[in-house]
């Protein structure tokens, strides 16, 4: 296994007039591949801001963070959205569909806008992702004619368009009924262990942490423990 | 081009704010292309009714002003140039001149004449006239009198007067009378008048006389030359260009006709600069129409915008999606209002009143549609920048988070 994600001594610090509030206090947190790795915490122990950081939307106040062997704090805006088109996928609580385009435009857009069109290539990849997440008949559906959970299934074919080496998921059960909810975290299960995606899922939800392989618990801003999950997929 | 694909889809997708944006577009195109057309057709008709019985362009011999001469600088001296008055003023070598403004292109007539003053006399009635010596088959040439003639005939002849209605009114004359012409000049002739004219100008109607160039020579005294040559241009507008060049090529005085209507000149001029602001203030309302609707757009879908700005798309992406909503908008406004104010403008000219005149002087192919269409487009593409720059600028993480 490789190192996809090392991050060494993040601080972020926000700043509301002479008021400085630390949020991160020096967090040194590191992935493989291949794993599905939970990020816990209380409400505002800093794992959304963690994972803004990680997932290069947020520039922190200190610290290094190393994505798939290349540094990333140095970068410039330009290439840090270059980086995360490439490098990254996203899956967030709202799957954020574009409500004018089909599921299979959807999922092919962070391939497509870059390149100035959905090739014939792009076009299987897009249909071959919505066959996996079960939605290959849905693909000229117009995303807002899909169910809640279908959508979030065609947000996470979108977040494994590009081949990321690493998919950040910001709680993405947290809108979904436990069936839909259900389905999603089997599908994410599902990609981590057949294809050896690597998942970094921020979440509150004890089940959805207790299906991960690891678990990152913050506190206060920092990293209380780093457990072995108790890995429901043997 | 994916970003073309995006920014059609978002204006399809709300197609009634579309066709309502684009309509208001076409709006202010129809109303820029109605003006510009009705101060085209004012200017035109305008034109036409000033100059329909007048030059474009006249000919003269050079002016006499007295000249001051400098010297050398070392020298000092100082002179004052006194033009000779003791030669008539004239265009001997008209007939050369005559050719090299046939040669001109855009040149649709030309008339060397004998003019000058003269009285008519006819018993104890003695009237003052401008008489005009001309060749007679070019009688028309310049004003059109034949058409005009209210009896009699246009044949000039050796010893023929054409003279307008008034002044005949004035000296209880009719066609086929005698009366008597004398000359400035000292020449002195018994004419008949041939034809009585009436063109609707008072000036002509009442103080102008027309006869023979060879008529006129023995009774001015100018046995070669002419005193001035009238020129009719296929486009009035040209005759500063071409009165400037033929002044260069001839050495003599070319006045084109606007410098003999500055009063004119200045009306036309104000009224294309009130017809400007007009065009300029639709301009204005369709980029900010269009301008609007885009902010609005951008703010109602900054969390799609600040999806894609998650996945890494570009803001050249984001700024190509929203300029191309306004390109299309323009355009699309743009060409139905070309289509619309041809319509309008086509319709207005067909009425006609009572007399079978236009009671508006529209002129449809003079709408100005090529920069109207232009124009229209640009100031939709500037109009979408500000939205398109600011949805570029939106925070993915601030968006996501809403």
């Amino acid at each position: 296994m490789s190192r996809v994600l090392q991050a060494r001594g993040v601080v972020m610090t926000f700043r509301n007039g002479d008021e400085e509030t630390e949020v991160l206090r020096g967090i040194d947190v590191a992935l493989e591949t291949g794993e599905l790795v939970a990020l816990v915490g209380a409400s505002g122990s800093g794992k959304s801001t963690l994972l803004s950081i990680l997932g290069l939307l947020l520039r922190p106040t200190a610290g290094e963070i190393e994505i798939a062997g290349q540094r990333v704090e140095g970068m410039s805006e330009r290439a840090r959205a270059a980086f995360r088109n490439q490098r990254l996928g996203f899956v967030f609580q709202f799957h954020h569909l574009l409500p004018d385009f089909s599921a299979m435009e959807n999922v092919a857009f962070p391939a497509a806008a870059p390149a100035g069109g959905i090739s014939p290539e792009m076009r299987r990849r897009a249909l071959s992702l919505l066959d996996r997440v079960g939605l290959a008949d849905r693909a000229d559906f117009p995303a807002t004619r899909l169910s809640g959970g279908q959508k979030q299934r065609v947000a996470i074919a979108r977040a494994l368009m590009n081949k990321p080496d690493l998919v950040i998921a910001d709680e993405p059960t947290g809108n979904l009924d436990l069936r839909s909810a259900g389905q999603v975290l089997d599908l994410m299960e599902e990609v981590n262990r057949e294809d050896g995606g690597t998942f970094l899922i921020c979440t509150h939800d004890e089940h959805v942490a207790a299906r991960c392989s690891r678990r990152i618990q913050l506190v206060d801003g920092r990293v209380q423990a780093q457990d072995e999950g108790s890995d429901h997929r043997d | 081009m994916f970003a073309l694909k995006v920014a059609r889809r978002y204006l399809t997708s709300n197609p009634a704010q579309t066709v309502l944006l684009v309509t208001g577009v076409a709006l202010g195109v129809t109303v820029f292309i109605f003006i510009t057309a009705l101060i085209e057709g004012l200017a035109i008709r305008l034109t036409d009714q000033v100059t329909a019985n007048s030059a474009h362009v006249t000919l003269e011999p050079p002016t006499r002003l007295a000249e001051i001469l400098t010297g050398d600088e070392a020298v000092r001296t100082e002179g004052v140039a006194l033009v000779s008055t003791f030669q008539r003023r004239q265009i001997r070598a008209w007939r050369s001149t005559a050719e090299l403004i046939t040669r001109q292109p855009g040149v649709s007539a030309l008339s060397p004449q004998i003019s000058g003053n003269a009285f008519l006399v006819k018993g104890e009635a003695v009237q003052p006239v401008s008489v005009t010596g001309l060749e007679p088959e070019g009688l028309d040439a310049i004003t059109p009198i034949t058409p005009n003639l209210v009896s009699g005939q246009g044949a000039l002849g050796a010893d023929g007067l054409l003279i307008g209605t008034q002044l005949a009114e004035d000296l209880g004359l009719t066609a086929g009378q005698p009366v008597l012409l004398r000359t400035d000049r000292g020449g002195e002739r018994l004419l008949t008048v041939r034809g009585v004219f009436k063109t609707g100008l008072q000036s002509l109607d009442s103080r102008v006389a027309f006869l023979s160039l060879q008529t006129a020579r023995p009774l001015f005294d100018l046995p070669e030359g002419v005193t001035n040559i009238e020129i009719k241009l296929d486009d009035p507008g040209r005759a500063r260009e071409v009165a400037d060049f033929l002044a260069g090529a001839t050495g003599l005085r070319a006045t084109p006709w606007q410098e003999k209507n500055l009063n004119l000149e200045d009306a036309l001029e104000a009224q294309g600069r009130t017809g400007t602001l007009i065009q300029l203030f639709s301009l204005i309302s369709i980029v900010i129409g269009v301008a609007s609707a885009l902010v609005l757009s951008a703010y109602r879908r900054r969390s799609e915008v600040g999806i894609m700005r998650a996945f890494g798309i570009s803001g050249g992406f984001i700024v190509a999606v929203f300029m191309l909503q306004g390109l299309l908008i323009g355009l699309a406004g743009g060409l139905l209002g070309c289509v619309s104010g041809y319509g309008l403008c086509t319709f207005l000219a067909s009425l006609t009143d009572a007399e079978g005149n236009a009671p508006l002087p529209i002129a449809p192919e003079r709408g100005g549609y090529v920069a109207v269409l232009i124009l229209t487009t640009l100031g939709a593409v500037l109009a979408s920048a500000f939205p398109a720059r600011s949805a570029s600028r939106i925070d993915p993480l601030e968006a996501i988070q809403q």
